[in-house]
């Protein structure tokens, strides 16, 4: 009799078990291919970091230094200078002349992000940094800064690195 | 009869539920922050008159149904204070929401940010939340000076940088105009500040209302390294704390009240630490080859002193070394050893400021003649002789001044012209240079009913008229201290430690004949011209042409550009040693900065010293320090008070100097507030300001 039953319950496992696997093999498969195919990012997926425009086409960040105060591995180095009438590059009275993330020491802990109060730097999606030369994993302004957008009244990047940034 | 009470000793109150005792007249908040209880304000600043502008500092005081500013609240017998209650906090709350109302939200670019009084008390007594929804009221930034601007939109109306203007500086220069909501800070006269640009009124303002030209929008309080060392410029030895960041000094303040000047510092002092960074620093050893001055290496620059300097020693040939009024009491005591035992030469000497050595040699058999910095503050009374003392030694006027207000110090000035003492002095007389003596006689009665007198005499009084001051200050019957005033960071430290031919450290007669300074220049036989720090062939030449002429200096002054070889020196900021003040106290140098390629100038001795194969012992600060304490009379200090960044008094000799002092080679540079000797000219804020020397005086 308890033979049975064992085999009953045996054959209800099975059932419920094949019954989940040929359930799953009819929906869409999560499997990323990468890297034979692009990747997929949840939005708050925290990768390479982007410093974002305003609405004129400024630079958001206005060199308060806040990120590399929160940063944790102090992998944020500024130098921040002042806007004039000639050459306004952010919205505030300062902006970054230089603005440098060291990605060999950077952990993408995010609390940069969290503390900047302008919303300028942001975590992009690029997560493909790894290099051989430790020298290029650290990010000059240029790099990460985001493009302009078409039409928008934002100046020419050339203008700025032409003021010269500083050798650091 | 009428039984009359004394007046009670002790008064009875109750804090917070807490019955305290306390003396009668005490300011509530200065009670409260005796006993550790935060009572938060904004305009109220120990030592300035009393404003209750703020009203941040309400209490709960059971003597009136209102609540009372606790600045200017007295502790009255019986009194029940809370300091915590609802009504008070709620109060705070309700101040602070209004100082935001046309607050804008600046703090991310703001200079003050993450130092500002207003950030912190609105976080911890703040709202949180403003119900004010209109829009701001906004003016824009203005510059009130080359160093010193304005943002209306932050300013708080505390009115501390009127009063640290006027009851401290004396300058008045910031005012107040408009009303209510558009009240805003303004200079007293015309659009722009005519003042002594000392930016203590940027330092004081709790919030970021008065930014410092040289310093806005650089960098933030918590990014750079704080160095606390001593001003590099005059006599007076304030002590500056430097802000550094990647080896470069962004500001400098003394916003702790350490040091002996606690929060003063004048324009050199806050601004004029640029020279440092000046594109014309000398960063590479010259030597001069085929008639040009040309960059070579350390070693070879030293290889070549060495040989000219053994080949001059072992022909019997004559040095003259030109020491300086910049350098630490170690390189000088190293240098003068060099001199003496290394090339066994006594031509040694500085360019002279002030008679110290006839001052100490009258002073014989007599204690405690020498005032120190406290007892200018403290003296009953002061007598000023020959000098523009808010020019020449901003803290001494400082300090003088603030004995006025605090303690109704009598101050006497006589000067050749006006000067800022006049306004508050009990006496003042114009005269020339040279007539002092004689025209003291009429203050004598005067002078003689003080119960006691400071005496602080410029380089008119020297030699014999200083021996007839010191008779005269001597013969009055009350107790006379006495200031010589001298005009660089180490003036005072030069003659100390024996950079003249006829003493050697600590007033000792060098018993030996040497050349004096003008006798070197003067000398068609000289075969060394050794120059360290100093510009001595600024206005001349000198009389031997072909004289070998080695100078290390911070740049390529006149003297280092008719040099044979050029060392380049590291600042008074970029090198570790002691200093002493014109009052005769030391104190620390900490290097903040280096500059790629120099050398301090105690290195450069050391090393040449070496290559000479001399034996003048190790060249490190400390241990040349420890060897002053040694051997120096006076010099043998408390140490933890130097290790704490404090002045240390010094000790002088007391005993006949018995040495023919040449008195008639003192001779002050006559600085003013915007110069600083040949240094002026490399430090870009003391070329920007506008004012030359003298409109200050106007009278208002
Ligand atoms: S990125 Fe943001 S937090 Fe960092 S300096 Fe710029 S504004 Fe400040
Ligand atoms: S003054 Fe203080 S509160 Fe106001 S913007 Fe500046 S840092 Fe912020
Ligand atoms: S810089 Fe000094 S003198 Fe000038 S306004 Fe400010 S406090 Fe007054
Ligand atoms: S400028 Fe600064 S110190 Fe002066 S009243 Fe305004 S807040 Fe106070
Ligand atoms: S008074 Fe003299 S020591 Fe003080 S800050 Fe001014 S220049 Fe420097």
């Amino acid at each position: 009799m308890a033979n049975l039953t064992e085999i009953l319950s045996a054959a209800k496992a099975i059932t419920k078990g094949m019954g989940i696997t040929f359930g799953e093999m009819l929906q869409p498969a999560l499997t990323e291919a990468y890297p034979d195919g692009p990747p997929q990012f949840q939005e708050r997926y925290r990768g390479a970091h982007v410093l974002k425009r305003d609405e004129n086409g400024l630079e958001k960040c206005v060199a308060c230094f806040l990120c590399a105060a929160a940063c944790p591995s102090d992998c944020i180095y500024i130098e921040a200078a002042e806007n004039t009438d000639q050459l306004r590059i952010s919205g505030g009275e300062r902006y970054a002349q230089v603005y440098n993330i060291d990605y060999n020491r950077c952990i993408f802990c995010g609390y940069c992000v969290e503390a900047c109060p302008t919303d300028a730097i942001t975590h992009g999606h690029d997560f493909e940094i790894a290099s051989y030369d430790t020298s290029t994993l650290i990010y000059r302004k240029e790099k990460m800064l985001e493009a302009p957008q078409a039409g928008k009244a934002s100046l020419a990047y050339d203008s700025q690195a032409s003021n010269g940034t500083s050798g650091h | 009869m009428a039984t009359t009470t004394a007046p009670p000793t002790v008064i009875n109150a109750k804090l917070n539920g807490q019955d305290i005792q306390t003396k009668p007249g005490t300011l509530l908040i200065n009670l409260t922050k005796e006993l550790g209880i935060e009572v938060p304000a904004f305009c109220y600043y120990e030592g300035f008159s009393l404003q209750a502008a703020c009203r941040m500092c309400l209490v709960q005081v059971n003597s009136s149904p209102k609540l009372l500013p606790g600045c200017t609240t007295i502790v009255t017998e019986g009194m029940v204070i809370e300091t915590e209650s609802p009504l008070v906090v709620e109060a705070r709350k309700s101040m602070l929401e209004f100082l935001l109302t046309n607050h804008p939200l600046d703090c991310p670019v703001c200079d003050k940010g993450g130092e500002c009084e207003l950030q912190d008390m609105v976080f911890k007594y703040g709202a949180g939340e403003s119900r004010f929804v209109d829009i701001k009221h906004h003016e824009p930034e203005r510059p009130f000076s080359p160093v010193v601007y304005y943002d209306p939109a932050r300013c708080i109306l505390c009115y501390r940088c009127v009063r640290v203007c006027d009851e401290g500086y004396g300058v008045n220069a910031l005012g107040v105009v408009n009303r209510g909501v558009l009240s805003e800070i303004a200079p007293n006269r015309g659009d722009q500040l005519n003042c002594d640009e000392c930016g203590a009124c940027i330092d004081i303002c709790p919030v970021g209302a008065l930014t410092s030209n040289t310093y806005r929008y650089k960098t933030r309080p918590w990014e750079m390294k704080h160095v606390g060392t001593t001003c590099a410029h005059c006599s007076n030895g304030c002590k500056t704390t430097l802000g550094v960041r990647n080896d470069e000094i962004m500001r400098a303040n003394n916003r702790d009240s350490s040091g002996l000047n606690e929060e003063f510092l004048c324009i050199k002092g806050r601004f004029g630490f640029d020279f440092n960074h000046h594109p014309d620093r000398l960063q590479s050893p010259m030597l001069r080859i085929d008639g040009d001055l040309q960059p070579v290496s350390w070693s070879k620059a030293l290889a070549a002193v060495a040989a000219k300097f053994n080949e001059v020693k072992a022909a019997g040939g004559k040095f003259g070394i030109v020491a300086s009024n910049r350098t630490s009491n170690e390189e000088n005591y190293y240098l003068q050893k060099f001199a003496r035992t290394g090339l066994g030469t006594n031509n040694i000497d500085h360019a002279r400021t002030g008679d110290v050595v006839t001052l100490v040699d009258a002073l014989s058999g007599k204690q405690g003649k020498l005032a120190t910095m406290a007892d200018l503050y403290q003296t009953k009374a002061a007598l000023v002789i020959g000098s523009d003392l808010a020019q020449q030694h901003p803290l001494l006027a400082y300090e003088l001044r603030r004995n006025w207000r605090h303690h109704q110090a009598r101050i006497y000035a006589m000067t050749p012209g006006p000067v800022r003492e006049d306004k508050y002095a009990a006496a003042t007389a114009r005269v020339a240079f040279g007539e002092e003596i004689a025209a003291l006689e009429g203050w004598r009665e005067q002078l003689a009913k003080e119960p006691e007198l400071l005496i602080l005499f410029g380089d008119s009084i020297k030699g014999a008229s200083l021996r007839q001051l010191v008779d005269f200050g001597e013969s009055l019957g009350i107790p006379v201290k006495y200031v010589a005033l001298v005009d660089y960071a180490n003036s005072r430290g030069a003659i100390d430690m024996g950079l003249v031919p006829e003493l050697h450290p600590g007033f000792v007669p060098s018993g030996q004949p040497g050349l004096t300074l003008p006798e070197m220049l003067d000398d068609s036989q000289l075969d060394v011209l050794w120059v360290v720090g100093a510009n001595p062939l600024a206005n001349r030449s000198q009389a031997n042409p072909k004289a070998f002429v080695v100078v290390q200096d911070l740049f390529l002054t006149a003297t280092a550009a008719r040099a044979d070889v050029v060392f380049p020196a590291a600042s008074a900021y970029e090198k570790k040693g002691t200093v002493t003040n014109v009052t005769g106290e030391v104190q620390r140098l900490t290097a903040a900065v280096k500059t790629m390629g120099t050398k301090t100038d105690l290195e450069i001795f050391g090393l040449l010293g070496k290559e000479m194969g001399l034996e003048l012992g190790i060249w490190s600060p400390d241990a040349v320090f420890n060897e002053i304490r040694q051997n120096v009379r006076g010099y043998n200090v408390t140490m933890p008070i130097l290790a704490t960044g404090g002045a240390a008094p010094t000790t002088p000799v007391n005993g006949k100097v018995n040495v023919e002092t040449r008195s008639d080679l003192v001779h002050s540079a006559g600085d003013t507030l915007f110069t600083s000797g040949s240094m002026t000219k490399y430090s870009q804020v003391l070329n920007t300001v506008a004012e030359r020397p003298g409109q200050l005086y106007k009278p208002v």
